[in-house]
């Protein structure tokens, strides 16, 4: 009996120490793969920062700007979502927080809405609660290059400019520590701009070409795949950041579990060693 | 001595290009486009072409192929682009092959629009990546 139970504790700690060496493996990974991921949303960061600046001050400076993508202009009818996920789980509640909030916004919404899905999680899913995904972006995103994200955005923007959809939301995990990400959702067309009359109209005429109106009507699609690219790169950056805190307290917890099982096999041991002994001290007191 | 200003070179993926430059010449939607310091301010559309960069005390260009974006006169020039390459990092044989399925994709009848234009685009971008990889289209030394 003692021995069974021994044997079967040895066996636990075995398989819960490669456990461990697995998850303390994958947190490594992950804690390099965050820390390559960040490099790439910084500098993604300034790029965009620049565009934005580069459509205020078009938008300050002039009085006549194309409407289309402004506020306002038109009914939101139906509204398309695109969902940033991962497409590998293993990452504490990082894919479960953004479905959350996206399944709560597209149960609100009346109409029928459109559904972009990014990252496989987000996919299954919304197909398995019956809605239609438009399109879907399988590949890992911390590989994704710009030109791939233009895919996803281009047909957005088509849709949009043929009115099929009103309004462009966009919910992805955002960045705000290695410790701390939060879901956001972020509306991208129609683009919300007020005339900011803080903001200081530049001091030279400035030559636009071909004219105004294009570079605007340029700008601001850019704008928007800008945007879903940064999502895209923030979401991969925030998967690893979460990943690496999941796979850490898996560690902790697998080191704890080791010490218990530790401690419970040392104690039957000990009272198998302790039987024994009695055993034969019994023995040999009877053959006298 | 010419006067110099800061030119930089952004894509989304990284920080191209950051230094002192003479002269910038870039293709706009209207043809290409000299900018030297003191330029005027202006905000234009680029198209797929090449990027001629003459540093700072140099009487040799740099070359690179970069495919759309704009670029932002001001006091520092800013060009944002969706992809830019030197030629060192343009991979020749495969800059060859796109142009060839791009063409060939020309040829097949009953096309819309679309695909015209994108194997338009698919072609011009290519054959920059070629020109780039020889020195550049018109030679200037």
């Amino acid at each position: 009996m003692a021995a069974n139970g021994i044997k079967e504790i040895k066996r636990r700690i075995k398989s819960v120490k490669s456990t461990e060496h697995i998850t303390n493996a994958m947190k490594l990974v992950s804690a390099a793969k965050l820390r390559r991921a960040k490099a790439i949303f910084e500098r993604t960061n300034q790029y965009f920062g620049f565009v934005t600046e580069s459509i205020e001050e078009i938008f300050n400076s002039n009085a006549e700007v194309p409407v289309d993508y402004l506020e306002g202009n038109r009914e939101v009818n139906t509204s398309c979502y695109i969902v940033v996920t991962s497409s590998r789980g293993l990452c504490g509640s990082f894919n479960a927080n953004v479905i959350k909030e996206a399944s709560n916004m597209i149960d609100c919404d009346p109409e029928e809405p459109v559904i972009v899905a990014v990252g496989t999680k987000g996919r299954d899913f919304f197909l398995k609660k019956g809605y239609r995904i438009e399109e879907a972006y399988m590949r890992p995103p911390e590989s994704i290059a710009f030109i791939e994200t233009q895919e996803i955005s281009k047909p957005i923007i088509e849709m949009y400019n043929n009115k099929e959809i009103d309004e462009v939301v966009l919910v992805y995990t955002s960045f705000v520590s290695s410790m701390e990400q939060k879901v956001k959702a972020v509306t991208l067309l129609p683009f919300a701009i007020k005339k900011n009359p803080l903001m200081p109209k530049l001091a030279k005429q400035v030559e636009y070409e071909p004219s105004v109106d294009e570079v605007f009507n340029y700008l601001v699609p850019k704008y928007v795949e800008i945007m879903i690219y940064r999502a895209i790169v923030e979401s991969a950056t925030c998967e690893h950041a979460a990943r690496r805190m999941a796979m850490d307290s898996a560690t902790d917890n697998a080191r704890e579990m080791i010490a218990d099982l530790t401690l419970n096999f040392n104690r039957a041991r000990q009272s198998a060693i302790t039987q024994e002994i009695s055993e034969i001290v019994g023995g040999s007191e009877a053959l006298k | 001595m010419a006067n110099s200003f800061r030119l930089e070179v952004i894509t989304p993926e990284r920080l191209f290009y950051d230094g002192e430059v003479e002269l910038v010449i870039v293709r706009t939607l209207n043809g290409d486009e000299g900018f030297m310091a003191n330029h005027a301010w202006a905000c234009k559309l680029l198209s797929t072409g090449e990027l001629w960069i003459q540093e700072k005390g140099s009487r040799e260009y740099k070359i690179a192929a970069i495919s759309g974006g704009y670029i932002d006169v001001q006091k520092t020039i800013v060009i944002f682009t969706d992809s830019a390459e030197w030629p060192e990092e343009i991979d020749a044989d495969r800059a060859a092959l796109a142009k060839e399925r791009a063409e060939s994709s020309l040829t097949i009848t009953e096309k819309d629009d679309l695909q015209i234009r994108l194997a338009k685009v698919a072609i011009e971008k290519a054959l920059t990546r070629i020109h780039v990889k020889d020195g550049g289209y018109r030679r200037k030394r």
